[in-house]
């Protein structure tokens, strides 16, 4: 790493993990995630000169979530490109807190991607990046209040859809 | 109604350290004091930590070898379609070379005999030994010659 500033090999190899991650909590498959991480790569790329030694991983959040958002409005103006949803997904019985585990993370998964779009990208740079609240309004070019709003409805419904029908908290 | 809002975002950004203090002291007397708070407090803390424990998931097998390598195929490619242009340019810097020396010494490697000289003391010495096939010779002295 020369003069601080990363290149585009170092970026991917030291932290393609952690954009990997998020791509796929904000796609919910590995096939759309792939080509998330691909196109970030190539943003990371041709921005690295303009990077500002600081949150790498919280730059390269941002820049997958941006790439996440202007791949689900193109699919919007061709619906027939929407990203999948399970239809075989059920509820499936809502745990204690304390048994969230990694055979409980398809069901947090499944209930993460049903989030719209906007939901999901502000429960993901939140929980999943671990962004403030400034960066996540930053990146997604909102107030901090709607950022606020959107994690909070977003958890909401993420809880609700963890809990099975005819089923209390 | 008991004067107390119902739960809202600030919740939210209450797990998450998100409040000024006036916010934060407002929710926690809301916590103290609903259980409403509570509730919502409980399954947003629920939710909260559901996705904050999901684990990384890992890209597929090969995925990372398949992004890097054509960068590295580029690079390689870069390396390899220099190599016939220094070639090309050290074969013409040597036929220039070649060529402004030849320009510059024309007769460095030019072998001028003294073909007059040695063709009259050759025909002196054959008119007195009168050797017919010495005197022959002298024909083949004309021309001059490359050493």
């Amino acid at each position: 790493m020369a003069g601080g500033v990363p290149t585009w090999e170092e970026v991917a190899r030291e932290h393609g993990r952690f954009l990997y991650n998020v791509a796929y909590r904000l796609a919910g498959n590995d096939s759309d995630a792939q080509d998330l991480v691909q196109e970030a790569l190539l943003r990371v790329r041709k921005g690295l000169e303009r990077y500002q030694p600081g949150s790498l991983e919280g730059w390269l959040a941002r820049i997958v979530t941006n790439v996440f958002l202007d791949e689900v409005r193109r699919r919007k103006r061709r619906p027939a490109d929407a990203f999948p949803e399970d239809p075989d997904w059920v509820l499936p019985p809502a745990p204690a807190a304390d048994e969230v585990s990694t055979g409980f993370s398809d069901e947090v998964q499944a209930a993460l991607a049903s989030l719209p779009d906007e939901f999901r990208a502000a429960v993901v740079l939140c929980d999943v990046a671990d962004l403030p609240y400034e960066e996540i309004a930053q990146s997604l070019g909102v107030p901090v209040g709607t950022v606020r709003s959107r994690i909070h409805r977003g958890r909401r419904l993420l809880r609700d859809a963890l809990v099975a029908p005819g089923e209390t908290a | 109604m008991n004067g107390r809002p119902t739960p809202d975002d600030r919740l939210s950004a209450y797990l998450d350290g998100e409040l000024d203090a006036a916010e934060r002291d407002a929710v926690d007397g809301y916590l103290a004091t609903s259980p409403d708070w509570r509730t919502e407090h409980d399954e947003i803390a629920y939710a909260r930590h559901a996705l904050r424990a999901l684990p990384t998931h890992e890209a597929p097998q090969g995925f990372w070898e398949g992004v890097l390598s054509p960068e590295l195929t580029r690079a390689r490619a870069r390396r390899r379609s220099r190599l016939p242009r220094v070639a090309a340019a050290m074969s013409g810097v040597a036929v220039a070379a070649v060529v402004i020396a030849s320009l510059v010494m024309p007769s460095s490697d030019r072998v001028t005999p003294r073909v007059p000289a040695l063709s009259d003391s050759h025909a002196v010495r054959t008119s007195v030994s009168d050797e017919p096939v010495s005197r022959l010779a002298t024909l083949s002295m004309v021309t001059p010659f490359r050493r």
